[in-house]
C-alpha cells in the first residue's frame, strides 16, 4: 500500500511543473479524473491510459464551451443594447416624436381631450365628493356660495376669470369664497365638537 | 452526459451571469433578451465546431 502511494507521489513530483498548468489542475480537482490517473500511475495499462485521455478530452472540450459561452452573452447582450438604442432613437412611435410647437413637447401632449370639457361642467362639486358630512355641510351654504367654490376647486378657475362670468370682481369673489370656508370649518367643527359632547 | 444534458447544464451553470449581464437592459427588454440569450447558446453550441482537445499526455511532456 505504501508503495502504491510513494508512486503517486513520483509521479507528482515528476511532473510537478506541468500539474500546475491550469487546464490540467482544473483536470485534477474534480476526484473522479484524480482517481482515474492514480489508477493509471498504478497500474499503466493503455487502456488506464486512455481513460484518462478520454476524461480530460470531456474537461478540455467543456472548459472551451464554457469560455464560448462566457464571451457569447457578453458580446451579445452588448450587441443586443446596441441595436435597442438605435431602434428607440429611429423608429420613434409617431406620438412620441417633437411636435413643430416645440422640440421638448411631445405631439401626444397637443392632442386635445373633447371629453374633457364635457366631463367637468356636467359634474359639480357635489358629485365629486364622497365624504356625507362635506356634502352635508355644503349644502348649508347659500346657492352662489356653493358656485364659487365649485368653479374654484372643481373647475379650476381663477378669480379673475369667476369674476368674469359672475359680473362682480375678483375681491367679491375672494371675500365670498372665504366666507364660505369660514362657514364650512365652523359647521365641520361644531359637529366634531357635538360628537364628542355625547361620547 | 446527453449533448443536450450538457447543453441545459451549461446554461443553468451560466444563469447568475446571463441574469448579470439583463441588468445592462433597459426594463422592459429583460425577458425578451433573456430568452434570445437562451436559443443563441443552443444554437451555437449545437452548430460551433470546437478544437480538437489535445491528449492529456501531450502536457506532461
Amino acid at each position: 500500500m505504501k508503495r502504491n502511494e510513494e508512486k503517486i507521489a513520483e509521479f507528482f513530483l515528476k511532473y510537478r511543473d506541468k500539474v500546475q498548468n491550469p487546464i490540467i489542475k482544473g483536470f485534477l480537482a474534480n476526484e473522479d479524473n484524480l482517481s482515474l490517473l492514480k489508477k493509471y500511475i498504478l497500474n499503466p495499462t493503455d487502456a488506464n491510459k486512455s481513460k484518462v485521455d478520454k476524461a480530460f478530452k470531456q474537461h478540455y472540450n467543456r472548459v472551451l464551451k464554457i469560455k464560448y459561452v462566457s464571451n457569447l452573452i457578453y458580446f451579445f447582450t452588448m450587441d443586443y443594447n446596441i441595436k435597442r438604442r438605435k431602434e428607440n432613437d429611429t423608429v420613434l412611435l409617431i406620438l412620441d416624436k417633437s411636435s413643430e410647437y416645440d422640440a421638448r413637447t411631445p405631439l401626444k401632449d397637443l392632442i386635445e381631450d373633447k371629453n374633457e370639457e364635457k366631463h367637468t361642467l356636467n359634474r359639480n362639486l357635489l358629485d365629486d365628493i364622497e365624504s356625507e358630512r362635506l356634502i352635508k355641510a355644503l349644502q348649508t351654504l347659500t346657492e352662489k356660495q356653493l358656485l364659487i367654490l365649485d368653479l374654484i376647486y372643481h373647475k379650476q378657475l381663477t378669480l379673475k376669470e369667476i369674476s368674469e362670468i359672475l359680473k362682480t370682481t375678483p375681491q367679491n369673489i375672494s371675500n365670498l369664497h372665504r366666507k364660505s370656508l369660514k362657514k364650512l370649518n365652523q359647521i365641520l367643527s361644531e359637529e366634531v365638537q357635538s360628537k364628542y359632547d355625547k361620547e | 452526459m446527453t449533448k443536450n444534458e450538457e447543453i441545459i447544464s451549461i446554461i443553468n451553470d451560466f444563469q447568475p451571469k446571463i441574469k448579470k449581464s439583463l441588468r445592462e437592459t433597459s426594463f422592459q427588454d429583460r425577458e425578451d433578451l433573456e430568452q434570445e440569450i437562451n436559443t443563441k447558446i443552443i444554437e451555437k453550441l449545437n452548430t460551433v465546431k470546437f478544437r480538437e482537445s489535445p491528449s492529456f499526455w501531450s502536457f506532461l511532456k
